[in-house]
């Protein structure tokens, strides 16, 4: 688009005022073509009615000469950097505090503040303060991407971005904010190209965030911008909303595993020492045993060989003795049939011994019993 | 006199002030001019300063000298391997011939088509050539430089240098985003079931151990007991071979006297005795003899 008119013309009019990102940020300070006409005019009516001599003209033409003069000084605030152009041509950059450039038309001040911090949100939009409903809000044409393993992925973040060179930053680019955005956004993707999935939800976020910022860097300073990115923020780098449920269950799906897992080591904390218990037990049981059979055999012993002892000093007389005490213990409470053999003896008898009645006998013994 | 000396001599001023400006133009350090002669141009400015033309008869166009954006639409491209994607890219460029700017597309609208139909066309055929893998990940830097070049060559018809062509998003068509985002929750899906049944599998292994280990405790603590009780035996065995090893006959006899009231203690079983024996030795006979015939 030509400009032929000069002083505010078009969107982006070389001559500064409303220009750039911020508006009346590279303002032009110092008179403007009509100031300058009213004041000829002024001169004019002066010259002709005839008021004034030709003193009082030249006192007037110096008065309005030391005002044009002293309309070139301005300060720089702390934060800003002044570009002075001479005829439109760079001419020097200027620091804080006051300062002199020849006004219009020699010379044009453009101000740039350097050191304010930028802030552009990618992928989402901060309500302004105090807006109804505020908050953020996402923008998915900007935040949804596609990975390196062809997933969607949805990621916020800020870039944080100040002017390092001031003359670059007015000279070089037209519209540095669009630009910023552009290449941020392109560089964001390109990373989160090449990051898989899983990789840009966890691990990897760190990377994509500075992968991105030296991507952006590289491209702006490509471009000659001026600008220097401070700081790139991953504010979210979350699956998309179609499928977060299913994300947030393989959470829990993980949170189950890990209470089966826990329940079983429960189950095996409790069965072993109970196994152990029970182990102890057979063990214990088993000495007592031993304990009790050796004990037994050794009671056991030790009664024959003091008997055996005894014996060996009257042998059959002891022998007998044993063998009747015995016997007298064994008959006693026995149901007993003696049957001589003498005559007949018990080769007779024995067939016809009432053997019904002997059990009768015996089962109503048991019955008394 | 005097005074209409002024007067004429302010004129003059006043009139020449006029002219003089007219006379005069500053290039911009961010723009670069032409000048035109009855719409005709004749001189090109670059450098920034302050420049003389002809009053009323040479007019100025300025162009702008700094890097310029241009937003390409998102275009709709298929990949070589049939899958569609939605392109959307932007070149930044410099006004390098503003004349031939001037002649071919006039202004930064007239440009706006015939760029935008150029990076088309060289968004398709490049991005044609690579199946969709590659133009998302590994090859992305790659392919917008060939796009540059190509780009940057076709357009220097329009007096102008691209100095980039970035692609700022290269996302899935809507309906192919449904199917990307199914097969995400299927694989998600899939692994939250996986990590159950992992667990489930973990949990049994666990179970499975801990009985198999019970067992072999307790099977331990069963042939230890076995063991002990086999010593107990042992022991017991060696004291009586010991003690009753002294005299066989007689353990014969006492062992056979306390089996006897053992096995028949509280019995009421009746017995048939013979008078004959041992016992009734006296039974008939004093002298204890027994009838043997």
């Amino acid at each position: 688009m030509p400009w032929n008119v000069q002083g505010g013309g078009g969107p982006w009019g070389p001559s500064g005022g409303g220009n750039g990102p911020w508006g009346g940020g590279g303002g032009q300070k110092g008179p403007d073509i009509e100031d300058l006409l009213r004041r000829g005019q002024d001169r004019m009516r002066g010259l002709l009615p005839g008021g004034l001599g030709a003193k009082g003209i030249m006192l007037i033409a110096v008065a309005l000469f030391v005002l044009w003069g002293a309309s070139g000084f301005y300060t720089v605030e702390p934060e800003e950097e002044g570009v002075e152009l001479m005829f439109g041509k760079y001419y020097q950059t200027t620091k804080p505090g006051l300062n002199y450039h020849f006004p219009y038309p020699f010379q044009t001040l453009l101000v740039v503040p350097v050191l304010t911090v930028r802030r552009e949100e990618i992928g989402f939009l901060t309500a302004p303060e105090g807006a109804r409903g505020g908050g953020v809000r996402n923008v998915p044409s900007e935040s949804l991407m596609l990975t390196g393993d062809e997933n969607i992925i949805e990621t916020n973040f800020v870039v944080q971005w100040a002017v390092k060179d001031a003359a670059a930053y007015i000279f070089n680019v037209r519209n540095p904010r669009q630009t910023v955005r552009d290449a941020a956004e392109s560089a964001m993707r390109e990373v989160v190209g090449k990051t898989t999935l899983a990789a840009a939800l966890a691990e990897g976020r760190e990377q994509v965030a500075s992968q991105t910022e030296d991507l952006l860097q590289r491209i702006l300073d490509e471009y000659e911008t001026g600008i220097v990115v401070t700081e790139l923020l991953l504010q979210r780098s979350d699956p998309p909303e179609a499928v977060i449920d299913d994300y947030r269950d393989v959470q829990r799906a993980k949170a189950d595993q890990e209470r089966l897992i826990n329940e079983a080591q429960a189950y095996h904390n409790r069965i072993l020492p109970e196994a152990s218990g029970q182990a102890a037990q057979v063990r214990q049981e088993a000495l007592a045993y031993k304990g009790q059979v050796v004990a037994r055999a050794e009671g056991a012993a030790k009664r024959f060989l003091l008997v055996y002892d005894q014996y060996r000093l009257a042998k059959e007389v002891t022998k007998k003795r044993i063998y009747l005490e015995t016997m007298e213990r064994v008959f006693r409470d026995m149901n007993k049939v003696i049957i001589d053999s003498g005559e007949g003896g018990a080769g007779a008898v024995v067939p016809y011994l009432p053997l019904p009645e002997i059990q009768k006998r015996a089962a109503g013994a048991r019955g008394d019993g | 006199m005097n005074r209409r000396m002024t007067v004429i001599l302010g004129v003059i001023a006043v009139v020449g002030l006029f002219v003089g400006l007219g006379a005069m133009f500053t290039v911009d350090q961010r723009e670069q001019v032409i000048v035109l002669q009855f719409g005709e141009p004749i001189r090109l400015e670059q450098e920034p300063g302050l420049y003389f033309k002809l009053p009323l008869v040479q007019d100025v166009f300025r162009f702008d000298k700094r890097l310029l954006d241009y937003d390409n639409p998102a275009e709709e491209i298929i990949a070589s391997d049939q899958k569609r994607l939605v392109v959307d890219a932007f070149a930044r460029y410099h006004i390098v011939d503003p004349l031939r700017f001037f002649q071919t597309v006039n202004n930064e609208i007239g440009l706006r088509s015939r760029l935008g139909s150029v990076i088309n066309s060289n968004l398709r055929r490049v991005l044609g050539t690579v199946p969709l893998r590659a133009l998302v990940s590994d090859k992305r830097a790659d392919l917008m430089l060939q796009i540059r070049d190509s780009v940057r060559l076709e357009a220097a018809a329009f007096g102008i240098q691209v100095e980039d062509v970035r692609i700022k998003r290269a996302d899935l068509p809507q309906e192919n985003s449904e199917a990307v985002y199914r097969r995400m929750q299927t694989e998600r899906q899939q692994e939250a079931a996986e990590l159950r049944a992992k667990g489930a599998e973990e949990a049994q292994k666990i179970r499975a151990r801990a009985d198999k280990e019970k067992v072999v405790i307790i099977a331990d603590a069963e042939r230890d007991g076995q063991i002990l009780r086999g010593e107990g035996e042992g022991e017991m065995n060696r004291i009586f071979a010991d003690a009753f090893g002294r005299d066989p006959e007689f353990f014969d006899f006492y062992r056979s006297m306390q089996a006897y009231e053992e096995a028949l203690k509280g019995d009421v079983t009746t017995m048939v005795l013979s008078p004959n024996s041992e016992f009734f030795r006296f039974f008939g006979d004093l002298s204890g003899t027994i009838s043997r015939q």
